[in-house]
């Protein structure tokens, strides 16, 4: 069958990442809407000795796992991946291919769209036909508007796909693998894997936090998050941070909430003096129960807040904090 | 070792936003600008190569209007050593994989051994050209740089991943690097570095210059077209609350007990 959509599976310590189901998921749906066969729909993975994987693909989506191995691709790099997408995408011309936009996802896709000579839709948050025409929707001026792109008739048209945009496959499939070389020796690549380390710090772990309550540039400066963590303490939860604030040195990386940061799913979240820029929601929209508080009424935060106040979080900060200690008084 | 930064001139984030007449990008009549945040970061990583009497010569090139200018002479206040200013009519609506090909039609022929930028601009965010370049150019790229090494014939590039994980990976040189905000504290420029910028070179460079013809570019403006900007949704709408902080407080602890049962 011919490739309407392929979509590069991605792995990580020896399993698929969510991502790679995710972008099946997407993938289905947008193929069903478009009326082509699910048979259409591939997927790509690289590396080395990846069989399990492969048939974990071919067994929840794809229809066919093209499984480039190679010892030069075992790891990450970009000049591997770069050189095997191309390759397979002027073999398989799909119409469509679906990288997730992952710090991999991000690095190789624009290399790949530059060496076939086509646009690419970055950090896309939906892919919906309009006439038949595939919109790319995604977030500019860090997430204060939505963009919707079209890409014409670029073929193939390749969007990286932020995560959680759409729900994973839920089917199964009975897909095929297909093997082959990578084609590419170590010794031709100019982008050598040397190893993955830790980042500074470790001693906070956002990622269990039942409560997180983040603070962000509103705070105003690095003294100043004594009412955070007043409120975190309060709640019995850990501190937060938006990028800028650790970018700036106000708190240790570890604290960073985000897509380069990390991903977390507490009960509650409280965002205060936090924009909202798409990089930051990404790693906190999964909370169970959010509560923004921000200067500024159109903040993009309070779009995937539960609830949100306009106010001074000087004010509102502390008064939660005295209300939260007199519930807990009386519980 | 010749360096070379691209830049971007980018609306200020407090600029007051609105969508032009047309409902495809910004009205940019009342926006003000500034050189781009991860750009200040990338600048910063090249003049402590030449610090450390590594570089020999740091360049900033940018591709934009008239008023893109002033970013270029911010860089060479902050220590760049000269500039140049791609600026052409036909550039206005230029995708960004024109700008990548601009960019490289005229750097190709100057030996740039590092090319650095941000990881993406403040307004687009698109994170395409330090890639785009890199490909066209035939030369290994790292995204997303929090440390640079320059070793024998290579660079040491500490990407970040997810999970405070870091990738460590080495680039044979010429290469392309772009900077995550964070990898270093940005100088400012100083009043001697004013001063001293007003002599230096900004070398300005339209399409003819660069044998590339408008209508290539529209052409290729034609498969990356926005159809429309517009402000989010509001998602499943956050209720909002308002009045005094105490009474504020008050509901927002009733529907945390409510919602999460943390307390």
């Amino acid at each position: 069958m011919p490739c309407r959509i392929l979509i590069l599976a991605e792995h990580e310590d020896g399993a698929l990442r969510e991502t790679t189901f995710e972008l099946l998921g997407m993938a289905h749906r947008l193929a069903g809407d478009a009326g082509w066969p699910p048979s259409g729909i591939k997927a790509v993975l690289i590396g080395q000795g990846l069989g399990d994987l492969a048939g974990s693909a071919a067994a929840r989506g794809a229809a066919e796992v093209i499984c480039v191995e190679g010892e030069a691709v075992k790891d990450y790099t970009c000049d591997g991946y770069t050189r095997v997408l191309e390759s397979v995408i002027k073999a398989e011309s799909p119409e469509i291919v679906l990288i997730g936009h992952t710090p991999n996802g991000w690095d190789t896709a624009p290399m790949v769209a530059a060496g076939l000579g086509v646009p690419i839709a970055t950090e896309c948050s939906q892919v919906a036909l309009e006439s038949g025409r595939p919109l790319f929707t995604r977030k500019a001026f860090n997430g204060k508007f939505i963009q919707v792109v079209d890409m014409g008739d670029a073929r193939p048209k390749i969007a990286t796909i932020q995560k959680g945009a759409a729900p994973a496959y839920t089917g199964t499939t009975q897909g095929a693998v297909r093997t082959v070389p990578a084609g590419v020796g170590a010794d031709q690549l100019r982008a050598r894997f040397v190893g993955i380390k830790k980042g500074e710090g470790g001693a906070v772990d956002l990622t269990q936090a039942a409560v997180i309550v983040s603070g962000g540039r509103g705070v105003g400066a690095p003294e100043k998050f004594g009412v955070i963590r007043e409120l975190a303490q309060a709640l019995g939860g850990q501190v937060g941070a938006s990028r800028p604030v650790t970018d700036m040195g106000w708190l240790p990386h570890e604290h960073q909430v985000g897509s380069s940061g990390v991903t977390v799913n507490p009960k509650l979240y409280i965002a205060c003096g936090i924009s909202g820029a798409i990089q930051h929601i990404v790693g906190m929209k999964g909370a169970g129960y959010i509560i923004a508080i921000n200067k500024d009424p159109d903040a993009p935060i309070f779009s995937v807040a539960d609830v949100g106040v306009v106010g001074d979080l000087f004010e509102i900060v502390p008064a939660l904090t005295k209300a939260v200690k007199e519930a807990k008084g009386r519980a | 070792m010749k360096t070379l930064v691209l830049v971007k001139q980018v609306p200020n984030t407090d600029s007051p936003f609105r969508i032009n007449s047309a409902g495809t990008w910004v009205d940019e009549s009342n926006l003000t600008y500034g050189l781009n945040n991860y750009d200040r970061y990338a600048l910063e990583e090249t003049l402590r190569l030449k610090d450390a009497g590594k570089a020999t010569e740091v360049v900033a090139l940018t591709v934009g209007p008239e008023r893109a200018a002033s970013a270029l002479r911010t860089c060479l206040a902050t220590g760049a050593d000269r500039a140049v200013h791609i600026k052409d009519d036909a550039l206005a609506a230029a995708d960004p994989l024109s700008v990548a090909r601009v960019i490289v039609a005229a750097i190709k022929d100057e030996g740039f051994s590092l090319i650095l930028c941000g990881l993406q601009a403040d307004d687009d965010n698109y994170m395409q050209i330090g890639p785009f370049v890199a490909r066209l150019l035939d030369r290994p790229c790292a995204t997303a740089a929090m440390s640079l090494e320059l070793r024998e014939g290579t660079m040491r590039v500490e990407r970040e991943l997810e999970n405070n994980r870091l990738q460590i990976v080495d680039l044979t040189l010429p290469s392309v690097v772009t900077v995550q905000t964070g990898i270093n504290e940005p100088r400012y420029a100083s009043l001697k570095g004013i001063m001293a910028a007003k002599k230096k070179e900004i070398k300005v460079l339209a399409l003819a210059d660069l044998k590339l013809s408008a209508s290539e570019i529209a052409a290729s403006a034609g498969r990356f077209r926005t159809v429309h900007l517009a402000t989010p949704p509001k998602g499943k709408g956050a209720e909002m609350l308002a009045g005094p902080a105490d009474a504020i407080a008050k509901e927002l602890v009733k529907r945390i007990k409510e919602k999460t049962g943390v307390i």
